[in-house]
């Protein structure tokens, strides 16, 4: 063997030896210098060609330009992988936050009943807070002196009377749906959202401010099957498909027939419920063990109320319920107090995300 | 309410369990909310709506338990001796109107003791405490027939009994102890000479029964509900004897109620009947009839019921029923029920009794003449575009303190006239109270991110009374927050509502330090800005809040439907510059002079670096500005670009307080 064979063969098992303990651009960078740098070993194989037989010439001028090749290719790979594991960072860092924002549990609550009822074909009117007495009271057939007036307790305001009687804080939403008795002509199905206020002391299950959804429908065949059948749809959407309904008689002034409705509670008397676990064994906290829990109130309109908007009680027969937003949202949720929906505290909106 | 089921068993055999009991009354409209044994007896506590003052009684009670077993009572009416009459004792009623029917008994040597057990345990099984067996007895038979009764030391009485309007600032001391002054409102008994009650609310003590007593004067009377109302409302008390009159108390029973006391009263009390002495009378009116169709009825409840049905169900509760024809009936209510007028009342008491559980649901063709509040829509939009910036919904009372909103704003306050606590006595001005209390309450939780925003109404006086106008406020506080994210959430919103000709305005807003007016032409929409320190201290923030408010009426009115405009083929060429820009100087200036020369061809301006750094000028910002060229219709030239962004320069550069690099 010659002793530009020998050469040849170091160079080349030095070189596939040192790759492999390359790891930076910098050690990669010494190799190519070492490699392939005007001083390099194999520049000075190349350097001792002119000294070669003519023949010997041809042979190691191919043979080393495949070896230059060789090491050319090899770097410009390993640059690549280098760069690549460079480039690789410590993924276990936290991000830089998640910017999510999320409505209150209280929109979301009243939107999804809303929509559950805007399918069956009611609209959406919403009406002012400050109302006045003839709207809040006088034509939903409550008199303004008597024991039926206690329930719906109200904030008067300082705002100058005018014809309708003095000005107040809607204790219900059903002032909203008068004014729409009145301004409109039956046929008609509405629902009403929105906020009302009672000076009930703040505890556990009572805030002087809390919304309320109320809805109606006036036309001339509406009977209390509908408002059964409207109601029973709406629980078993909202709730699930399995939940059981039950009408209570009960007193409203506005309605006649007047019921209070009851579900089947969605805690113990629910198979599969994941709320339950909460309670499993002891006694049902949520309904006490009753097995109903309420949830709205309901009736076929007075026709007092419908004289009083100025339609034919005789021609037209309507429906109304009306509902308590938190105690629906408390029930759904398993939220046991409705000062949560007002502190705001990021750890509770959080979690209706 | 609070009824005992031994109390029941003196009209009725009940032989079911108190459990199913409970559940049948709840069923028929008297929800029982709790019931427990006491000894060998049931106790229940029921709600009683306001429309039966009927159920206010045993009887009434065991009526309707009869109707749901299908039983009869048996009453065993007390004699009643009404023909002994008492010259002694006059009753002068006033007005008639407050008092349609007044019975005085006189009950001689009495003796006051204690109530023998059975009696005792009837009125405390009722939630009556019991007192001695006078008074016992009084209360038994308010239970037993629900008519109050009340028992006066007859030698304490002087004169005649006046029942009458107490003068203004008579005073007046109850059986309570408690001294009232009273006015025209309160309706009185009195004798000649002082009060010795509140008419159908409390006994005076001047007339007291105590164990000296040896003499009964024994009052039952009608008074009026809306009287009764008012004068206990305007004393401050509510008794049992007023609740029941306030929802009225019928004469039926009224001599029965005095039958049974006065016998009982000479029974347990050893006392002697002597007369009776009465004032008005006894008016009892029978229900008028009621001409109900069958077609009516079943359209209205939506379910097919045969003719004997309703005639079985209404004859059932004491309705007089007689048949017109086929479809036909008339219907008379028993006299105690005040509540049946009108047909859909006759409704109402068959349904009841069918079961409203009986009824099938159905599904209705549901038509409308109007359509969805636009309002409510857009404000929903609202709520999901919100949350896609990063804002978390927030909902705050809409009650305030007047002190606190005038601190915060200059719109006048509507005050309430009667609040829970004085320290909430107003309609708020602004949601900025709520926004503070909000960040406040996580701040100090040690919840320190947080963005908010809230929709709701605000409140106040105007030259027409009253203004309540829907605003969505934003509040930021915490790591990363700062004046220039909530712009551009804002900016964001702005985008997604597609309303585009809208300023900010630097123009001071008070409570605020770097306010910006966000205007929309000549109005002005809303603004943001970082809260006053001043403002901070005083409600004790500990971070930097910042605040934006939005009047809603105008987002909705500047919202606009999107729309494609064609995005240009040809390509943008950008040049830089780099600006040294004094305090005095704006960047809003130098996008102005760059918008005037650029004009068309102008495509856009961004900040693509800022310096910071020793070699910052003081007072100067330094920046450099990458400006956009595009032409919609044409390749751009870079010698086009070129002259352009000369003409830009030169502008720049002549304006004080710029400087390029
Ligand atoms: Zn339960």
């Amino acid at each position: 063997m010659s002793e530009m064979d020998k050469e040849y063969k170091i160079l080349e098992e030095n070189f596939d030896k040192e790759c492999q303990v390359v790891f930076s651009s910098r050690q990669l960078e010494d190799l190519r210098v070492k490699y392939l740098g005007r001083k390099s070993a194999l520049a000075q194989l190349f350097s001792k060609i002119p000294e070669l037989t003519l023949q010997e010439k041809g042979v190691w001028g191919r043979q080393l330009n495949i070896l230059k090749q060789k090491i050319t290719t090899v770097l410009e790979e390993k640059s690549r992988a280098v760069k690549d594991e460079e480039e690789t960072m410590d993924l276990t860092f936290p991000s830089y936050g998640k910017e999510m924002g999320s409505t209150h549990v209280l929109s979301a609550v009243s939107e999804s009943i809303c929509s559950i009822l805007q399918r069956l074909g009611f609209v959406v009117v919403e009406g002012g807070e400050i109302e006045d007495e003839w709207h809040n009271f006088a034509a939903l057939n409550i008199p303004l002196e008597h024991p039926s007036r206690d329930v719906f307790d109200t904030f008067y305001l300082n705002v100058k009377e005018k014809n309708r009687g003095k000005y107040l804080l809607r204790s219900h939403t059903s002032p909203s749906q008068i004014r729409v008795m009145r301004e409109s002509k039956p046929p008609m199905a509405v629902i009403s959202p929105g906020r009302v206020y009672r000076p009930d002391e703040v505890d556990a299950t009572h805030s002087f401010m809390f919304h309320q959804i109320e809805g109606f429908a006036i036309d001339k065949d509406i009977n209390f099957s509908h408002l059964k059948g409207v109601l029973l749809h709406l629980v078993q959407e909202f709730f699930s498909s399995d939940v059981k309904l039950r009408l209570r008689p009960h007193f409203f002034p506005f309605t006649e027939p007047s019921a209070e409705v009851d579900i089947s509670c969605i805690i113990c008397q629910t198979p599969n419920s994941e709320l339950r676990t909460k309670n499993s064994g002891s006694k049902c906290s949520v309904c006490k063990d009753k097995g109903w829990l309420e949830i709205l109130g309901c009736g076929m309109i007075h026709p007092n109320v419908l004289e009083a908007c100025e339609i034919d009680s005789k021609q037209y027969k309507g429906f109304a319920f009306g509902m308590g937003v938190e105690r629906i949202a408390m029930l759904k949720y398993g939220i046991n107090d409705i000062r949560l929906f007002y502190e705001n505290d990021v750890r509770f909106l959080d979690q209706f995300t | 309410m609070r009824f005992s089921l031994n109390f029941v068993k003196e009209f009725l055999e009940v032989d079911v369990l108190a459990k199913e009991l409970a559940s049948l009354l709840t069923m028929s409209g008297i929800e029982v909310e709790h019931f427990q044994a006491e000894g060998n007896d049931w106790v229940f506590d029921i709600e009683v709506t306001t429309n039966r003052y009927d159920w206010l009684s045993i009887i009434g009670i065991s009526r309707e338990i009869a109707s749901c077993l299908h039983q009869k009572l048996k009453i065993k009416y007390p004699k009643i001796k009404r023909t002994r009459l008492l010259k002694e004792k006059k009753i002068i009623i006033e007005d008639r109107n407050d008092c349609s029917f007044y019975v005085g008994s006189m009950i001689k040597g009495v003796t006051v003791n204690s109530s023998p057990s059975w009696l005792s345990q009837r009125v405390q099984h009722c939630s009556v405490n019991s007192i001695n067996n006078i008074v016992d007895i009084t209360n038994y038979c308010m239970l037993k027939w629900g008519n109050p009764l009340h028992a006066f030391d007859a030698d304490k009485i002087e004169g005649d009994i006046y029942i009458r309007r107490a003068k203004t600032d008579e005073s007046f001391v109850g059986i309570d102890d408690k001294e009232r002054k009273l006015n025209k409102d309160n309706l009185v008994i009195a004798d000649n000479r002082k009060v010795i009650a509140l008419a159908g609310v409390i006994g005076a003590k001047n007339t007291e029964v105590d164990e000296r007593t040896k003499n009964i004067f024994l009052e039952a009377a009608v008074f009026s509900p809306l009287t009764v109302r008012r004068s206990r409302r305007a004393a401050g008390i509510d008794t049992d004897s007023s609740y029941r009159f306030e929802r009225r108390v019928s004469a039926d029973y009224l001599e029965y109620a005095v039958g049974c006391a006065v016998q009982l009263i000479e029974k347990v009390g050893s006392g002697q009947f002597m007369g009776i002495c009465a004032g008005g009378s006894k008016s009892s009116l029978k229900n008028k009839k009621i001409t109900i169709s069958l077609s009516k009825l079943n359209d209205y409840l939506g379910e097919i019921f045969s003719n004997s049905r309703v005639k079985s169900i209404l004859s059932n509760l004491d309705f007089d029923v007689k048949e017109i024809s086929r479809d036909k009936l008339t219907v008379r209510a028993p006299s105690f029920r005040f509540d049946v007028n009108r047909e859909v009342d006759v409704y109402e008491e068959f349904s009841r009794v069918y079961g409203y559980n009986n009824i099938t649901p159905s599904i209705p063709f549901l038509r409308n003449q109007i359509q969805d509040d636009q309002m409510y829509k857009f404000k929903n939009h609202l709520r999901r575009i919100l949350p896609l910036l990063g804002l978390r919904e927030i909902v705050t009372v809409g009650i305030d303190g007047e002190q606190n909103l005038t601190k915060l704003e200059q719109k006048k306050c509507i005050t309430i006239v009667n609040p829970l606590k004085q320290q909430d006595n107003a309609l708020r001005t602004t949601l900025l109270s709520g926004m503070i209390k909000s960040i406040k309450h996580n701040l100090n939780r040690d919840q320190h991110n947080v963005k908010f925003f809230e929709i709701a109404n605000i409140y106040f006086k105007d030259k027409n009374g009253y203004c309540e106008e829907p605003v969505l406020s934003m509040g930021t506080s915490g790591f990363r927050e700062d004046f220039f994210r909530l712009k551009g959430v804002i900016e964001g919103l702005l985008k997604y509502l597609n309303i585009e000709d809208i300023n900010f305005i630097d123009k001071g807003k008070p409570n605020f330090t770097n306010a910006l007016r966000v205007v929309s032409g000549q109005k002005e929409i809303g603004f943001l800005g970082k809260l006053d320190k001043k403002i901070g201290e005083a409600f004790d923030l500990k971070e930097e809040v910042y605040f934006s408010s939005l009047d809603i009426n105008f987002l909705k009115k500047l919202h606009k439907q999107k729309k494609y405009k064609s995005v240009s083929a040809y390509p943008i060429i950008s040049r830089d510059i780099s600006i040294a820009l004094a305090k005095t100087v704006k960047f809003e200036d130098v996008q102005q002079i760059i918008k005037e020369k650029a004009a068309q061809l102008l495509s856009g301006v961004s900040v693509v670096d800022v310096y910071e750094g020793a070699d910052v000028p003081k007072n100067c910002s330094v920046f450099t500005l990458r400006i956009f060229y595009q032409a919609q219709d044409r390749t751009l030239l870079s010698s086009d670009a070129a002259v352009l962004h000369d003409s830009v320069r030169e502008a720049l550069a002549g304006k004080d307080g710029i400087d390029l690099r």
